[in-house]
């Protein structure tokens, strides 16, 4: 992460900049092997999922004609939205360990107000969850807090709302036909409810890409110093970064209630959260931030949803999936994670 | 890990002075820490009077801090470096399954004796050194290296685990050793106490200790200061493998039984004590024995607000809020425009 | 251990030549032709050096003038591109900075090299012989007895400082003393002739220490040899057996001490001695109002009591040598980091709650000496960094990824960047044209009121250099007002209107180059 202060490139920087002799023809060789990167960047967590998927398909063809893919897209759902608010975070170099805390709180919420306030209780939980993801920005911003420490906190405290809000129990909700066309309709065969999730997805790569204060975000996550002192904003860039991961987690929560119609504290949220930033780095984002491509983390979402339903469908013991799990995250973050930015690896 | 990086603009003061502070093994601010402990025994004290500071209870509290306290010890460690450690619920699982099918017990599957400890310690070295391995030599970072050992710790206890019966210990003999006292205090607390004496010889008078600190301060210029940055490393994830599988073994004992989710809840308490007690998350400051003060902060906590008849749902609240108090204190007086904490 | 190898090598190296042909022992160090080239930039060319046993060697020269390039040379942080080092006899190379500490070379760098969070015995200890040192042997730390070697080391430069406190509570100037007396250590640690390499040891040390290093290097002289770099002349007269001066990367003199007066070494390091010209403000742009006025502004630490004021279309030039608080003033300017006392007023109106945000609105535009880390952010194109600053009020939302290109395209043409390829990441570009898109990205606002520049031609190639130049004379005669902080006087008197010499964070002399025609000596004296 420590760019070298000195004004030489020394033999060690990673990125040597070009000279001017070397770059005087046009596209000089070493482009041509930076693009390949590139290309591997932008392809790379689609070709993981394909390749994945492929596998599973080739051993087991059933798993095609079953409606394989359909599974994964509606349990990749809620991973993939707090994947893509992890995403925004770690985009400004930051991380949001209370996000999933987040959406099961929001779901437990929305569990106990949907059957007297309808779409109110909707509206109520996108609000709460936003609030949450502001306070975190606030304290990181403003009192310049670790975000990993702080938002370890502030799942401590999610927790304990969620299991006072839900007594400890199981809250169903009393109706849920305001919510059932999320996962009761489907286009091309993969529920109403992911399509959400990627219309998100495409709208979060559209503002990072062509955006003001979506270039604000990059440049606070690739070089804060740096966006400072062009007079970019970057206490509001990293307040935005997690209202949007509060927003997105409280949209996962929405869907948590619209797929099984209950909330449970228990688990607390530990069995999305880690998909969740599992997710955001098998789909390319780098933990260094800057480079967060939203699209990407779709695939990263299919992928992780993929492994333990087609472990399961190839008729892997239930009780290896884990650790096929672990092994095959390692290696597809081994090949996906971006080596823009490698220098001190902490 | 390469988020929590703090660096501040170097304050390069022109001074006139030619004083030189005295040197404080305990810092100042690490007495607001012990006042902490002290007013929060106090206050407890004072609403239970005849439970706390019972002899009963306060076994109660050292047993249970022990194994945060061992699994600390590594984190800390870690932390110091700049990296982290998120595996320690899977690795004491997987240490904790190996120990237990290794020894005495109603599977009665292998019984290798006083080895079976080594055994589980192995298991959570070999995964250390593993997850050190890759994060050094493919430059993964540690928060991504250590998640996915987190699985592959748990996959192994699950495969240990695999459908048979419920491995269990025999009543008595080990599985009673924990709770069993010396001097008055539990073995548990014993053995922890041990744990926390070595790292804090090895954080204090080994090369391996004091190049983990000048890592975590500035991995360039350790490595211009001639320091191995990529072997201690390493080291350091074996030796923190090896602490969680010892803590592995012991919540095993504490159990009596196999489980692969015998680490639930460990990574939130130690992380957040390790940061309590004023171990930065971006390295080079802070140590075992805050470490310590940071676990005893927690258990007594939990401890006082349950014998004080709160709702133990609110536990984790609590703790989450000491540690937002614990780190804006920790921030406050270094904030600066400049300075840029991830 | 690869480590303990490259000591035994490097050791054997340094044993003297066998059977040397005459009886007089080789010298220390001997330089041959050394060059080193950074991409198009010659940092030090063809330069050859002896230091003879038990000799003091200085070398003066200005910024930029290839000192520091042939310090990390000596130091095994860069390796030569040609020619020959040879270390008592015999040829060297130094691939890291091992390497150089078992030849027996021991170095203070300009910018400190100790591990802030630990204590001074073990930063003294710790470098690459620390491991066969008795006090950690086996990785065994015994501090009483590291902390007693450590007292010994200090008591022997005279500084006061207990061996437990930690470096990062020490201040700058006793931090620079644990750097030298590490230096000096060296010869305890190795078992070649030590050959202790200070770089500017002494600009931010006062009288009674620098009488101290003084002292020490005359003892040192008597069992090595000593390279020292410094500004201040008298100094360097007082301390050194031999002086050579460097300029542009050569060696363009090298001298007795006893030959030269402080005249000529001034003259030697300047080329000459330039002297300013009248200035006029025809052709410009010039406001009647003060544009940005500070008054009595006061930053502990770094500067005391400072004022001045900027009319628009007028260059003021602050020059001041390590530690005279012009860089961190610079960023106070621009609302980067606080201040304790004074105001600064910007177009009449005193500024309150400023920030790099606000400044940046209101027209004012920094650019850092630190490039990579400050200056751009190194992983967006060219493109996207010349349209990052926020100058202004923006009623765009979206980004105007056309009307951006033809931006970037038209600057990349005026400042004649290269490779012309605005899509490539800013940080695969040479320094130069790294600076000129930065320069471009605050000259395409058209709010541009102010331009702070600090040290902007550091490390620049002659070509670039005068592109930057020009741009910023282009905008100082368009009407911006212009703060620089320049590298060379020679820079400093080409480029300002007004002169602000500070030296220890106060003010020690202004001129008008309207009014005072003063010469780069007339300057130097005020500053050092």
């Amino acid at each position: 992460m420590t760019q070298q202060p000195t004004e030489q490139p020394t033999q060690r920087s990673p990125e040597r900049p070009l000279t001017d002799t070397a770059t005087a023809g046009p596209s000089a060789g070493p482009r041509r092997r930076w693009s390949a990167l590139d290309v591997w960047t932008t392809v790379g967590p689609l070709a993981v999922f394909i390749a994945l998927f492929v596998l599973v398909v080739s051993l087991r063809p059933a798993f095609l004609g079953g409606g394989g893919l359909a599974i994964v897209a509606t349990q990749a759902t809620a991973i993939l939205l707090v994947a893509l608010g992890q995403g925004m975070v770690l985009h400004v170099g930051s991380i949001d360990l209370s996000n999933a805390a987040n959406a099961l709180f929001c779901a437990i919420v929305l569990a106990q107000a949907l059957g007297s306030f309808g779409g109110g209780a909707i509206v109520l939980v996108l609000v709460i969850g936003t609030v949450i993801g502001v306070l975190n920005g606030v304290l990181v911003a403003f009192f310049q807090v670790p975000s990993f420490a702080l938002t370890l906190g502030t799942l401590g405290i999610l927790q304990a709302a969620g299991l006072i809000v839900s007594d400890r129990t199981t809250v169903y909700a009393e109706d849920t036909s305001l919510l059932t066309p999320m996962f009761g309709t489907a286009m091309a065969g993969l529920a109403t409810a992911f399509w959400i999730g990627v219309v998100l997805a495409v709208a979060l790569w559209a503002m990072l890409r062509f955006t003001v204060p979506g270039q604000s975000l990059t440049a606070v996550g690739l070089n804060e110093t740096g966006a400072l002192f062009s007079g970019v904003r970057t206490r509001a860039a990293k307040i935005s970064a997690f209202a949007i991961s509060g927003l997105l987690a409280s949209i996962a929560g929405i869907m948590i209630i619209a797929q099984a119609g209950s909330a449970s504290s228990t688990g607390l949220g530990s069995d999305l959260l880690l998909p969740g930033i599992t997710a955001a780095i098998v789909g390319g984002t780098a933990i260094t931030g800057g480079i967060t491509n939203p699209v990407n983390i779709v695939f990263g979402a299919l992928t992780v949803t993929l492994i333990p339903i087609g472990a399961a469908a190839l008729g892997m013991p239930s009780e290896a999936q884990s650790l096929v799990y672990g092994l095959v995250i390692i290696v597809a973050v081994a090949l996906t994670i971006s080596r823009r930015r490698v220098g001190i690896v902490k | 890990m390469a988020n929590p990086v703090t660096r501040e603009p170097s304050e390069q003061s022109v001074s006139t002075g030619r004083r030189t502070r005295p040197h404080h093994r305990f810092e100042v601010r690490s007495l607001g820490e012990v006042g902490a402990l002290a007013v929060l025994i106090i206050v407890f004290f004072a609403i239970n009077p005849s439970t706390f500071l019972s002899i009963g209870n306060i076994r109660t509290i050292l047993d249970q801090a022990a194994t945060p306290l061992i699994v600390g010890v590594g984190a800390t460690l870690v932390v110091l470096m700049g990296a982290i450690d998120l595996s320690v619920e899977g690795v004491m699982g997987a240490a904790g399954m190996a120990f237990i099918l290794t020894t005495e017990n109603s599977r009665g599957s292998v019984d290798l004796g006083p080895l079976s400890f080594v055994v589980g310690i192995a298991m959570g070295a070999a995964l250390g050194v593993a997850a050190g391995l890759i994060h050094t030599r493919l430059k993964v970072p540690s928060f991504i290296v250590t998640l996915g050992f987190w699985f592959v710790g748990l996959g192994i206890a699950t495969v240990l685990f695999g459908t048979e019966t419920i491995p269990l210990l025999p009543d008595g003999g080990i599985k009673a050793w924990p709770n069993e006292t010396f001097l008055g205090l539990p073995h548990s607390f014993w053995l922890a106490v041990l744990v926390i004496a070595v790292g804090w010889v090895v954080t204090r008078f080994t090369r391996l200790g004091r190049f983990t600190y000048a890592i975590g301060d500035s991995e360039e210029v350790a490595r211009s200061n001639g320091v191995g940055v990529a072997r201690t490393k390493l080291y350091v994830f074996a030796v923190a493998g090896a602490c969680t599988g010892l803590a592995g073994i012991l919540a095993t004992l504490r159990l009596g039984a196999g489980a692969p989710t015998v680490g639930g809840g460990v990574l939130f308490l130690t992380v957040a004590a390790v940061v309590i007690g004023g171990t930065s998350l971006g390295g080079g400051r802070g140590g075992v024995l805050r470490t310590t003060l940071g676990v005893f902060m927690l258990t007594v906590l939990t401890n006082g607000l349950i014998l004080s008849g709160v709702d133990s749902s609110i536990q984790s609240g609590v703790s989450g809020a000491v540690l937002i108090v614990a780190i804006i204190f920790a921030a406050w007086p270094h904030r600066s425009r400049l300075r840029i904490v991830k | 251990m690869t480590r303990s190898t490259s000591r035994r090598t490097a050791a054997a190296n340094a044993r003297p030549a066998a059977g040397s042909v005459d009886g007089a022992p080789p010298p220390a160090l001997r330089l041959t032709r050394i060059t080193k080239t950074f991409g198009p930039i010659t940092a030090v060319k063809n330069l050859s050096l002896t230091v003879e046993r038990n000799q003091v060697v200085g070398v003066i020269g200005e910024n930029g003038a290839g000192k520091s390039t042939l310090l990390k040379i000596l130091s095994g942080l860069h390796e030569p591109t040609s020619g020959v080092m040879e270390v008592a006899g015999r040829p060297v190379q130094f691939r890291r900075p091992q390497d150089a500490v078992a030849a027996g070379f021991g170095v203070v760098h300009q910018e400190q090299s100790l591990l802030s969070n630990l204590s001074v015995a073990e930063n003294l200890a710790m470098n690459a012989l620390s491991s066969t040192d008795n006090a950690t042997r086996f990785g065994w730390y015994r501090w009483r007895q590291l902390n007693r070697e450590a007292a010994e080391t200090l008591a022997r430069v005279g500084a006061a400082i207990d061996p437990r406190a930690i470096v990062g509570d020490l201040s700058f100037v006793d931090r620079q003393m644990v750097e030298i007396a590490r230096a000096l250590r060296v010869d305890e640690q190795t078992h070649a002739t030590p050959l202790v390499i200070l770089d500017e040891p002494t600009s931010v040390l006062e009288r009674n220490e620098t009488a101290i290093l003084e002292r020490e290097i005359a003892n040192l002289k008597s069992v090595g040899s000593v390279i020292f770099v410094s500004h201040r002349l008298d100094e360097v007269r007082r301390i050194c057996d031999r002086i050579v001066v460097m300029r542009h990367g050569e060696v363009v003199a090298d001298r007795p001490t006893g030959d030269v007066t402080e005249d000529d070494l001034f003259k030697l390091m300047i080329g000459h001695a330039a002297k300013a010209d009248k200035r006029s403000d025809a052709g410009r742009t010039v406001g009647a109002q003060n544009l940005v006025e500070v008054r009595g502004l006061t930053r502990r630490g770094e500067y005391r009591d400072v004022s001045f004021a900027v009319r628009p279309g007028r260059c003021l030039v602050i020059v001041g040598a390590l530690g005279s608080g012009r860089e961190s003033l610079a960023r106070t300017v621009f609302g980067a980091e606080p201040f304790d006392r004074g105001e600064i007023r910007y177009r009449g109106d005193v500024v309150s709650s400023w920030s790099t945000v606000r400044a940046t609105r209101n027209g004012m535009a920094y650019v850092p000496a630190e490039r990579r880390t400050e200056g751009m952010v190194g992983g967006f194109s060219s493109t996207e960094n010349i349209t990052l600053a926020r100058t202004g009020a923006r009623p765009r939302f979206v980004l105007n990824r056309a009307g951006q290109k033809k931006l970037a395209r038209e600057w990349f043409q005026r400042l004649d960047v290269r490779p012309d390829d605005i899509k490539l990441s800013l940080q695969r570009f040479s320094g130069g044209n790294q600076q000129k898109v930065v320069m471009a990205k605050w000259l395409q606002s058209d709010r541009l009121r102010v331009l702070i520049l600090d040290h902007p031609l550091r490390g620049l190639d002659p070509g670039a250099a005068e592109t930057v130049n020009d741009q910023i004379r282009i905008a100082r005669d368009a009407g911006t007002a212009v703060i620089l902080l320049a590298d060379t006087l020679e820079e400093a008197l080409d480029m300002g209107d007004d002169i602000l010499v500070m030296r220890d964070g106060d003010v020690t002399a202004r001129f008008d180059l309207s009014v005072d025609t003063p010469t780069t000596l007339d300057l130097l004296e005020r500053m050092v």
